[in-house]
């Protein structure tokens, strides 16, 4: 048994002996390394061990959460006591408690999951500052005159979660994570100074792109933002870039939850079994993802965490429902949180669907601001991108916004690319939706 | 309140000559800059749903970050656990990385005397939950009882007590107690089959007497109003539209189209818009800016910043000429000028950028009701929930949650759910109008900038914006 699972158990006993019927405890430590260069010189370099224990009581029928950074025994205490106490004057809710023994457990094993890369441990500071500089100079290799800053960043780290729960769960994981990306602004000659940057996450360290990728990817970001002004308003078709889909997709994540469904807070109550989109939208939610960056052995209940179908060909199949409002709503639990979203490659290129559909088009490939109301579905947003015709980029798209309802937006999708983004936990292709809203001049 | 915040950290074994000892370490291989920031943070939020006052969450943050200036270099560190051993690793760390520089032993500090902006009678940690339960449980009965279509009522009340040591290398020592709360109030409403959603919040450095009678009642019937009115509300029409801000939270216009751009960082690296604007017109003269770490009990008010500097009432835009950015001690000394007080952080697991404080826009001459007569059709914004901007191109948005149709000088038809874009130099420079109401907003605003939340407050009087693109519906 690891010190952190010891820890975890010894926290539990302690709060049940003060008093409490039911207890969960997550003990987590960490290290991590920050290097960001810009002018060919470190200009800040940021590195931790860190630390922190979770717990939740049940008592008297009543419930709290707490966490803390003070894990020296004595304070620990003191907050245990302070957070029975607390709990106490609290009002009774009886569907707060642990879930059963047999729904807890690991839905596949550490190394099925592959979330933690054996080269973390033996990373050198020199390595790391090797990593960086190599970042660093591919990036400013680049040949472009309007370059005025470029900045680059490489990170590391690692972390283990060690979970007790009273009602005898027990167990831990482990990950490591990697990062680097690019930021570079461009003077544009008018006194705008377009901004770009390119940033890439991975479990595994061999698994992040070539530093010459990065720097490839930065430059024509930027290079596609000169020249940026609003189209006009009118209702054309969007050409939702892979790495910007999880922005739209994910305002589906609060209206599918436990607790706004509870609360009425949510536009997709009583849409179970329906159609909310079309043949093209299916949705999984996959924590056995190898590698993958929302990949988790259980979730947040301590639940078996499986991969789900939350939408299949247009149709809602499931709802996330943790313990809690699960009982409160009498279905079964699923689980309480999204881990993968993953939604099919299609066939082809976003291009050649592009192409296909003809005439204007917009290439949505980042957001500015924007929000959603999960009770009606509105939302709206706004973009950058490129105007496209037939396909063809025309010119470089900014000051505009995109606003739908949640409940009609799907029913657009008619195509998704074959392009799948793998750097994130959405991994999802561009999406290809017909008349939609967009605001300009 | 405890007497004198220097001792607070006395009882986690944080003596004089355990920081002299690691400001050495901190500063062995020399350093133009480096300090120690001590936090002890502790936390309690309660909540009602379903009719009960049925969650709390408590929380204790405790750490020291380590950081060492050379240049604009910065080496940081930082450890939960205050230990020597842990605290010398953590300076030895930042040491590393930043080399060089005049000093290489750190001056002996003494405590310097702050202004208190937040004085409060009784700490949040003092104050027991069971004092906190009949207000959550007031406010749901005032919310139920103020409209038959109310369905659903959730309330928070959230506060923190954050103590912080600031020593540096310089020989400056100070230590402050940062109190802070926020309540919130939500609600769905239910019509013939149609839901909506309303909230409101309120937010200050300051204790439990601040939630006096009025404001407990404007929680409640604001989130109510709010709801109700959205039930008969609808997107507006899509495109460029003048717009009038109200007076108070319409500070999120000055928050994203300027104030970021005047954070000393991104002027100093050349990647914002305003970085060769300093000294010329940016807008009409009866525009002026001001960025106040001062305000009495504001959310985003400082008796010192994170680096231990004193804190001030920056003026951005004076009569529209662009006057000073937003300095941190790295890039005052950069630029050659005395630091704002503008160096904040999240925590000690984060270094100092320059960030906002409490960002207005100073009264003008106009009367409200006329800034609104004066537009034939357009959008007036009153509620916002976020904003955002790209520093460089300077296009920014906010995201309007509740704002009126606009049509021949008249407020009609309820609008809702509607982001709107534009460019912070453009719109500037179109501002029209400045009315003589500005009022500070007490809402919960929280910055976010490089990974880091810091809480900020903002206001504005009512204005007139030539333009922004609208996103509503063709």
């Amino acid at each position: 048994m690891s010190e952190l699972l010891d820890l975890a158990h010894q926290a539990v006993q302690q709060a049940l002996s003060l008093g409490a019927d039911e207890a969960a405890v997550t003990v987590s430590a960490g290290s991590h390394a920050t290097l960001t260069r810009r002018d060919g010189k470190v200009e800040q370099a940021t590195e931790a061990t860190t630390r922190g224990l979770s717990l939740s009581l049940f008592v008297d029928e009543r419930s709290s959460v707490h966490s803390t950074s003070d894990l020296r025994p004595e304070a620990l205490k003191v907050f245990m006591e302070r957070a029975i106490q607390a709990t106490r004057l609290l009002e009774p809710d009886p569907e707060r408690r642990q879930p059963e023994r047999e729904r807890c457990g690991r839905g596949a094993s550490e190394a099925e999951l592959a979330q933690n890369d054996p080269d973390w441990e033996r990373v050198t500071p020199e390595q790391r500052a090797a990593r960086a500089l190599a970042l660093e100079q591919a990036v400013t290799a680049i040949q472009d005159d309007r370059v005025i800053s470029s900045s680059t960043s490489y990170a590391d780290g690692s972390s283990l979660d060690a979970r007790v729960l009273s009602n005898g769960f027990a167990d831990e994981h482990e990950s490591s994570g990697f990062s680097m990306g690019a930021e570079l602004t461009l003077d544009e000659g008018n006194g705008k100074r377009p901004e770009a940057s390119a940033w890439y996450g991975a479990r595994f360290y061999r698994d992040l792109p070539d530093p010459d990728e990065v720097a490839q990817e930065v430059i024509e970001r930027a290079q596609e933002r000169i020249g940026a002004a609003p189209h006009k308003s009118g209702r054309y078709p969007m050409i939702l870039a892979n790495r910007a889909a999880g922005r739209i997709l994910g305002l589906l994540g609060a209206p599918l939850s436990g607790s706004s469904l509870y609360e009425r807070r949510s536009c997709l109550d009583g849409k179970l079994g329906e159609r909310i989109g079309s043949e093209h939208l299916t949705l999984l939610d996959d924590p056995t993802v190898p590698r993958g960056l929302g990949s988790r052995p259980f979730d947040g209940d301590a639940l078996i965490a499986t991969p789900r179908t939350i939408i299949e060909g247009g149709v809602l199949k499931s709802y996330y429902l943790g313990v809690y409002y699960a009982r409160k709503l009498e279905m079964a639990p699923t689980t309480g949180g999204r881990s993968n979203w993953v939604v099919p490659a299609g066939e082809r290129s976003w291009q050649d669907h592009a192409r296909e559909l003809g005439g204007e088009a917009i290439l949505v490939n980042g957001f500015l601001g924007g929000n959603a109301n999960p009770i009606t579905g509105d939302f709206s947003f706004g973009i950058r991108g490129v105007l496209l015709e037939d396909g063809q980029p025309v010119r470089s798209v900014a000051e505009m916004n995109v606003s739908g309802n949640l409940l009609q937006i799907f029913h657009k999708l008619v195509a998704r690319g074959d392009d799948p983004w793998p750097w994130s936990a959405n991994l999802v292709p561009t999406l290809i939706f017909d008349d939609v809203d967009f605001s300009g001049t | 309140m405890n007497a004198s915040p220097y001792t607070w950290f006395e009882p986690f074994g944080v003596t004089p000559a355990l920081i002299r000892e690691v400001l050495a370490a901190a500063t062995q291989y020399g350093a133009d800059d480096a300090d120690l920031y001590f936090e002890h943070t502790t936390a309690t939020s309660v909540s009602l749903s379903d009719r009960k006052v049925n969650r709390a969450y408590t929380s204790v943050d405790l750490g020291c970050g380590v950081r060492v200036v050379v240049g604009d270099q910065v080496g940081y560190a930082y450890t939960e656990d205050l230990s020597r051993d842990s605290l010398l690793r953590a300076a030895r760390t930042a040491a590393q990385i930043a080399r060089g520089g005049k000093i290489t032993a750190p001056v002996d500090a003494s405590p310097a005397r702050l202004p208190d902006h937040y004085p409060v009678d009784r700490a949040w940690h003092d104050v027991d939950v069971a004092d906190r339960v009949p207000l959550l449980r007031a406010w749901e009965s005032r919310a139920f009882d103020a409209d038959p279509r109310i369905e659903r009522v959730q309330v928070y009340l959230g506060d923190a007590d954050k103590h912080v040591l600031i020593v540096r290398a310089d020989g400056r020592m100070v230590a402050d107690y940062r109190p802070m709360t926020r309540a919130g109030l939500s609600c769905v409403a239910l019509d013939d089959g149609q839901r909506e959603g309303g909230s409101y919040n309120l937010a200050a450095r300051d204790g439990l007497t601040y939630y006096t009678a009025e404001r407990q009642e404007r929680l409640v019937d604001e989130a109510v109003r709010s709801a109700i009115r959205a039930l008969s509300a609808s997107p507006p029409p899509a495109g460029e539209l003048p717009v009038v801000m109200a007076a108070g939270s319409s500070g999120i216009l000055l928050h994203e189209a300027i104030g970021h751009g005047m954070e000393a960082d991104f002027n100093r690296k050349n990647i914002s818009i305003y970085a060769d604007k300093l000294g010329k017109r940016i807008a009409p003269t009866q525009v002026s800016i001001c960025d106040d770490g001062t305000l009495p009990h504001a959310r985003g008010s400082l008796n010192t910043d994170d680096e231990g500097e004193d804190v001030e009432n920056t003026v951005l835009v004076e009569d529209g000429v662009l006057k000073s950015y937003l300095h941190d001690r790295i890039s005052a000394r950069h630029y050659g000028v005395n630091p704002t007080g503008s160096g904040r952080r999240e925590s000690f697991r984060h270094p100092v950028l320059p960030r906002m404080r409490s960002t207005y826009m100073r009264s003008g001459p106009h009367d409200p009701q006329e800034i609104i007569q004066s537009v034939q059709r357009g959008i007036y914004c009153e509620s916002f929930s976020n904003g955002q901007v790209h520093i460089g191109a300077g296009d920014f948005a906010f995201y309007v949650r509740e704002g009126y149709l606009i049509e021949d000088g008249k407020l009609t038809r309820p609008v809702k759910d509607v982001n709107l874009i534009g460019n912070g130099p453009a719109v500037l420079e179109t501002i029209e109008m400045v009315g003589n109401d500005m009022k500070i907003d007490e809402g919960g605003w929280t910055c976010g900038k490089d990974g880091q939340s810091v809480p900020v407050s903002q206001g504005m009087p009512t204005i007139k914006v030539g333009k922004l693109s609208v996103g509503g519906r063709s």
